[in-house]
């Protein structure tokens, strides 16, 4: 069943109020599916004087009641599945996904009898935010993006030398 | 507790102004490659492969193909090609579109 | 604070070696590691003679298959289906080094050495998984690896066990009413998946299990197949925060295993390296502390130095974690030598003016002091390494046993920093020493020079012990390498593997929940290390 364009409508004017609220004041819960612990270190160092998230509105929260953002690790090990889905299904709506890093986008585990190898085979992803580990800059950038308050650059980016960009 | 005041003040402050201003420490950061097209030939694109230690890299109809979602910035393309390669500098990578992290690379000489 | 040496009453190492070869005999000796094959039979006797000797510890059990068997395993030929399992002993009281022993296992059963050594109940649990033997005497074992809910069907590295085990956890003992809270594996912002049973009549921590069995990667099963220099960004990532001492300790192995060493400079390079992860692994653990203790501003100035070291590390080596400078033979990148000298004095400043700040604050050290006790007994009966082992007086350090003849650590000695109560306390007192002792040995091989080059690792078939000291002990891997150069099998013992076992007696013993974030951070492991 496809939207109308009625329902398209409001459906944008609803994100664009949603992301208005979230770049003003954005909770995050932090969702490790089997990382190598050093994403974890980068994330704990969000809230470090040298980054300090609060200055953006964004905030640290334990209570998954009370997040709009899950920031997740790690390339979903198998038997992580149910809890990941259980820590995605207790954030009421609207809420965000970020998958952060290699293991989550699909770098470092191929997928196998171990490990889904990618965050976006068990949980829906808004953001994807490359790096290993992605650096606290990185993850602001990413966090940014994810409530629209910065422009993506990738889609501009060739990773071709002497091109567009870089 | 005054002890921890007034270092504090004496410190001053860390902090980063990122995004609202560049921040220098981003320099030192490992970033993806980019690659030079006019020097890929399909010899250094298979050599770059075979050392990737993931999937970021591959190749077809004429093309690199370049995962920069699964690229961990380990350098060994740089090392295994340095003509071919260079850092880019980029670290803001973030997107709503996982297929644009995907990039096609041509290789020199090869039919598309 | 004069270090507890470990003593070797009754034997020295050489007379250790005659005895286990007596029981078997003697298969390989070279540089400083020490294999010995003991038949089925002389198993027992031979785990008794060396868990007896008390400069004696049990570093790691592990098992191989037949159906990926070495060809220098005991005898193991294409057709037997014996498992062959290896126990590898620490010696650290002279000569410091390592003992194999090497024993084919035939049947499902073998001794019960975790009664004679209780170091090895862990790995009896993880070898039952794996490999289907268990040993004699019925004893039950916990789940490690295999999550204790179907639908999951994972790969294992030899026969499946004949009934998985069916006890989730061992039973403990009890008194009085008390219940047992799950709580994890989804914690606390920002920290790792970790699942805990905590036992407790209310407030006190009576007991305390952990599974890590939801972030098993299976990286020993990955590695297979696979050349060394595919299989090493890998090994590295099996517990990022000791990137360095892992890929070091398994890049050791192939290089043993081949009879080859990395170029000296590219042995210091790897040192200085070594001592950058030890640094920033100290800062982080202070901060952690800081945290679990609810002091904020502690917490701040502890994150300052993490944050300088993590830029000193991008600075000099191009990875604010270390990623991706060991290769096997060598290393890839050499230090700006001129840029870590400018640079370290002032980040390590900012770590030791908070830790000074923070020494002298009574309200934090009140909550360390006495907390998370481990007694010398403890932490030697279950073969715990690191910081934890070192604050209850054991001298044991990884970095005393040369990796190869003029290995980087034997031309510039470590002074092992030890304590003696074995509380919060003590391991952050150690933590401290070791950082200040790893700010001049990095100086110190910057001094001997340091260079990015690899002496390549002819491919061969053999095997090969590898080990380095982790900011949270003692990393041992051992590899088997088939003719072509791949790894037929991959054994990586990081140290949380051994010290996630003291935590639970850290944990009990008067210490109520709120310590137990504070115990955590006082051992600062990872259960990515557990889990692997």
């Amino acid at each position: 069943m496809n939207p109308g364009p009625d329902e398209t409508a409001t459906a944008t004017r609803l994100r664009a109020q949603i992301a208005a609220q979230f770049g003003r004041s954005l909770h995050i819960r932090t969702l490790d599916t089997g990382s190598c612990a050093v994403c974890e270190q980068e994330i704990r160092l969000l809230s470090a004087p040298h980054y300090d998230l609060h200055r953006l509105g964004f905030f640290f929260t334990p209570a998954p009641r009370h997040a709009d953002l899950l920031l997740v690790t790690g390339p979903m090990v198998r038997a992580f599945t149910l809890a990941a889905r259980k820590a995605y299904e207790a954030m009421p709506g609207p809420k965000v996904v970020v998958a952060t890093g290699a293991c989550a986008l699909g770098g470092v585990y191929r997928p196998d009898p171990f490990v889904h190898g990618t965050v976006d085979a068990v949980l829906p992803v808004d953001v994807w935010i490359p790096g290993c580990p992605p650096s606290p800059l990185a993850l602001l950038n990413g966090l940014g993006v994810a409530v629209g308050r910065l422009a993506e650059k990738t889609p501009g980016l060739t990773f071709i030398a002497g091109g567009d960009r870089s | 507790m005054p002890l921890w005041f007034i270092r504090g003040l004496r410190r001053g402050v860390v902090t980063t102004r990122y995004p609202a201003r560049p921040d220098a420490s981003a320099t030192a950061l490992p970033t993806p490659p980019a690659f030079r097209p006019g020097k890929l030939t399909r010899e250094l694109a298979d050599r770059m492969i075979s050392v990737c230690p993931g999937p970021a890299l591959s190749r077809a109809d004429g093309n690199l193909i370049f995962d920069a979602g699964a690229c961990t910035a380990c350098g060994r393309c740089a090392l295994a090609a340095p003509d071919a390669v260079t850092p880019t500098g980029e670290f803001e990578l973030a997107t709503t579109d996982r297929a644009a992290l995907v990039k096609m690379i041509p290789i020199l000489g090869e039919e598309r | 604070m004069t270090a507890v040496e470990p003593r070797a009453t009754g034997r020295t190492r050489d007379q250790l070696v005659s005895s286990l070869a007596g029981l078997g005999s003697l298969h390989a000796e070279r540089r400083g590691v020490v294999t010995v094959r003991i038949p089925a039979e002389a198993l027992e006797p031979a785990t008794h003679a060396a868990a007896g000797n008390p400069g004696v510890r049990l570093a790691d059990m592990f098992a191989e298959g037949s159906q990926e068997a070495s060809p220098q395993a005991a005898g193991a030929t294409a057709d037997s289906d014996a498992t062959v399992l290896r126990l590898v002993w620490a010696h650290e009281a002279d000569e410091p080094g390592y003992i194999i022993t090497e024993t084919e296992i035939e049947d499902e059963h073998y001794p019960p050495l975790s009664d004679i050594a209780p170091a090895a109940f862990v790995e009896e649990c993880e070898i039952y998984e794996q490999f289907g033997i268990r040993p004699a005497g019925g004893k039950p074992l916990n789940r490690v690896m295999l999550p204790p809910h179907n639908g999951i069907e994972l790969p294992t590295l030899g026969h499946r066990p004949g009934e998985p085990p069916a006890e989730v956890h061992a039973p403990h003992v009890v008194g009085g009413q008390a219940f047992e809270f799950p709580f994890g594996p989804v914690r606390q912002v920002g920290v790792e998946s970790l699942y805990y049973g905590l036992v407790t009549s209310g407030e006190e921590v009576v007991d305390l299990y952990l599974f890590t069995w939801h972030k098993h990667r299976g990286v020993e099963w990955r590695l297979r197949g696979k050349t060394m220099h595919e299989a090493i960004r890998l090994a590295e990532r099996t517990e990022g925060l000791s990137a360095v001492a892992t890929g070091w300790a398994f890049a050791a192995a192939a290089e043993a295993a081949a009879g080859v060493a990395p170029p000296a400079a590219a042995a210091r390079t790897r040192a200085v390296a070594l001592e950058l992860e030890r640094l920033y692994n100290h800062a982080a653990a202070t901060a952690a502390l800081c945290q679990a203790t609810g002091l904020s501003v502690g917490q701040s100035a502890a994150e300052i130095a993490l944050e300088r070291l993590l830029r000193v590390n991008a600075a000099t080596f191009g990875h604010r974690y270390l990623f991706g400078v060991i290769e096997p033979g060598g290393v890839s990148r050499a230090p700006d030598a001129e840029a870590l000298r400018r640079e370290l004095p002032g980040a390590y400043g900012e770590l030791l003016r908070a830790t000074d700040a923070l020494l002298r604050t009574n309200s934090f050290v009140d909550r360390l002091e006495a907390c998370g006790v481990l007694t010398a007994e403890q932490a030697s009966r279950l073969g715990l390494v690191g910081p934890v082992a070192r604050a209850t007086g054991l001298a044991t350090d990884a970095r005393r046993a040369p990796v190869a003849a003029g290995g980087p650590y034997t031309e510039i000695p470590v002074n092992i920093v030890t304590a003696q109560s074995g509380d919060v306390f003590a391991r952050f007192q150690v933590m401290l020493g070791e950082a200040a002792e790893s700010v001049r040995l990095v100086m110190e091989f910057l001094g001997g020079g340091t260079a990015a080059a690899c002496n390549l690792v002819p491919p061969r078939a053999s095997t090969g012990l590898g080990w380095a000291e982790s900011p949270r002990g003692e990393v041992l891997a051992w590899v088997a390498l088939d003719e072509d150069g791949r790894v037929t099998r991959a054994r990586l013992r990081p140290g949380s593997v051994r010290n996630w076992r003291g935590f639970d007696d850290a944990c009990r013993s008067q210490n109520v929940f709120t310590d137990i974030p504070i115990i955590e951070a006082s051992f600062w492991l990872t259960a990515a290390g557990m889990a692997r």
